[in-house]
């Protein structure tokens, strides 16, 4: 297994868009929410109202980062597209198989490259949630009150490049792949969703793919509305949870079972 | 001589047998079997769209067969013959952001080599010059020699190799043959696909002749051609020397042509023809044993 990690790794450290979209993702995050917790950035209108969340002390830095962290990681989804299309691209799926992997091999491979991916990307956040925290809290007072949403943002990072990994592997091409990765992710799901529990009783359309990762980490305001309305029958986080990585296991099995049966 | 080299090749590297593959409703390979034996250069020979490359897909197992099976080194493990195994597979693979170094580094990491060779590889196919550059910015030809210098990459027992010198110019050409050559006296087996029959007939040992993927002949170049040797022969009286050939057994058809007469023989030498004429009283003035040329063969084959 850390055969397979060492390998990808030849491929991507070498690799300037891996770095750009990585580098991307590390000055963005931060930048975009110290504008948000310095106020700089509002929806609403100008010294007056604004709807976006600026608690950035422990423990609302949790949730902030964890929702925002979960948009910026669609850079991450899609470099994962990337790096997975090019071995399409360069035909090298073919030849590392034919120079001794099995075809099992090349997908644990990325699977890896993935859960690394998502460490990275966990820790990093941690690390800025730290950093915000203790600015605006002035200690590390309740510093772990809340941190479960640093899991929760793991979980939506495994399913998100999860996801992004099976499109790649299904559709083979860049440019397609990464469309329909976006437009599900940002609308498909959003109309199925609508629609769906539309006519339920329980937000069951909430388990879709992507969404039941999304609903891990909630737009912070709407969080705290929903806590204060209590706005009909929800569904528990631990069932999030749990179909989150049901999910992540599904798309595994699915990219085996295409890779297994098709041509090269 | 002819008793040691049957000895010598008495065990399979690569045992192919009854495989079949469709696309769709095209076919395009029909029940092939046959072995490539240790210390050969084997061409597998076709025109273009002949199943060449499929088949070289499925023993490299890229490809899945619907029908059929193969086997290297007499049963051993796929993944683990592949790494024994140079393959060059159609087009060059290699990351197009990487140098030759840094994508032989991958090639010899998944083949479970050292990274010793990688100097040797690279002077090997005249790449040394331009290792480091990235090969997005190599020619077509510097493209293929990488591709052969990979597949030399850790001295494999085995080479596979698909149209290898594609791409290449006239002088890359004859070195790579030269390099197969060279390769194969020091015992490495060679498995080669070429639509080019000057290449196969040049480097070979042994062919296989494929055409819509059906099998149509394998076995050693010398035995697939020789029940088609023709004698030239002629002597003062061509109608007589006519007739009595067409009493000898093993003349299995009489052609004249050019003032002369081509017989098909099977299973006689040129000296009992000689000896037949002989004793009927003729003496030839020409004798002459023209092996016949594989690209006849294989027009009249394939066409």
């Amino acid at each position: 297994m850390k055969g397979l990690l060492a390998i990808e790794w030849l491929k991507v450290k070498r690799y300037r868009t891996f770095w750009v979209l990585i580098g991307l993702f590390a000055l963005l995050l931060p930048i975009w929410n110290y504008e948000i917790a310095s106020g700089f950035l509002q929806l609403g209108s100008k010294n007056s109202i604004n709807i976006i969340d600026t608690a950035y002390s422990f423990p609302g830095v949790w949730g902030n980062l964890g929702f925002w962290g979960s948009v910026f990681v669609l850079f991450l989804s899609i470099l994962v597209i990337i790096i997975t299309t090019n071995e399409y691209a360069y035909r090298t799926h073919r030849q590392n198989v034919i120079d001794g992997w099995r075809r099992e091999q090349f997908l644990n491979a990325k699977v890896l490259i993935v859960f690394a991916l998502c460490i990275a990307a966990t820790v990093f956040l941690f690390l800025l949630g730290v950093i915000f925290g203790v600015i605006n809290s002035g200690s590390l007072d309740g510093m772990f009150t809340e941190i479960e949403q640093v899991g929760y943002f793991f979980l939506l990072s495994l399913n998100y490049m999860g996801f992004a990994l099976f499109i790649a592997i299904w559709i083979k091409r860049s440019g397609l792949a990464i469309g329909l990765f976006l437009l599900y992710a940002m609308i498909i799901e959003n109309i199925a969703k609508g629609i769906g529990n539309h006519f339920m009783d329980l937000p069951l359309f909430n388990l879709l793919p992507l969404q039941a990762s999304d609903e891990l980490l909630p737009f912070p305001l709407m969080a705290m509305a929903k806590n204060l309305i209590n706005g009909g029958p929800s569904v528990s986080m631990n069932t999030y949870v749990i179909v989150t990585v049901i999910w992540c296991v599904v798309y595994y099995f699915a990219a085996k079972l295409l890779l297994l049966k098709r041509d090269w | 001589m002819q008793s040691c080299s049957t000895f010598l090749h008495l065990q399979s590297i690569l045992s192919i047998q009854n495989v079949s593959k469709s696309y769709g409703p095209i076919r395009a390979l029909n029940g092939i079997s046959f072995d490539v034996p240790e210390g050969s250069v084997f061409g597998v020979l076709g025109p273009n769209g002949s199943g060449k490359t499929t088949l070289l897909g499925i023993i490299l197992d890229v490809l899945k067969a619907n029908n059929g099976t193969y086997s290297w080194f007499d049963g051993m493990k796929h993944e683990d013959a592949r790494r024994q195994i140079g393959s060059l597979l159609e087009t060059p693979n290699f990351y197009h952001y990487l140098s030759a170094y840094n994508n032989l580094e991958i090639t010899a990491a998944i083949r479970q080599h050292g990274l010793e060779d990688r100097e040797r590889v690279l002077k090997l196919v005249g790449l040394s010059e331009r290792q480091h550059s990235k090969f997005q910015t190599y020619s077509l030809g510097m493209k293929q020699r990488l591709a052969i210098g990979a597949a030399l990459l850790g001295s494999p027992k085995v080479l596979v190799l698909d149209e290898p010198t594609n791409g290449l110019d006239p002088a890359g050409i004859a070195e790579i043959r030269e390099l197969i050559r060279k390769l194969n006296r020091e015992g490495i087996t060679i498995v080669i696909a070429s639509h080019l029959l000057d290449e196969v007939e040049k480097v070979c040992t042994h062919v296989a002749i494929l055409k819509k993927g059906n099998l149509l002949l394998n076995g050693p170049v010398d035995d697939v051609l020789r029940s088609e040797d023709q004698l030239e022969v002629k002597a003062a009286d061509m109608a007589q020397l006519e007739r009595v050939l067409q009493l000898m057994s093993g003349v299995k058809k009489i052609r004249p042509a050019d003032g002369m007469l081509q017989l098909t023989c099977e299973g006689i030498e040129p000296q009992q023809v000689n000896e037949h004429c002989m004793k009927n009283g003729i003496v030839l003035s020409h004798l002459q044993l023209k092996k016949r040329s594989l690209e006849s063969k294989f027009m009249e084959l394939t066409n």
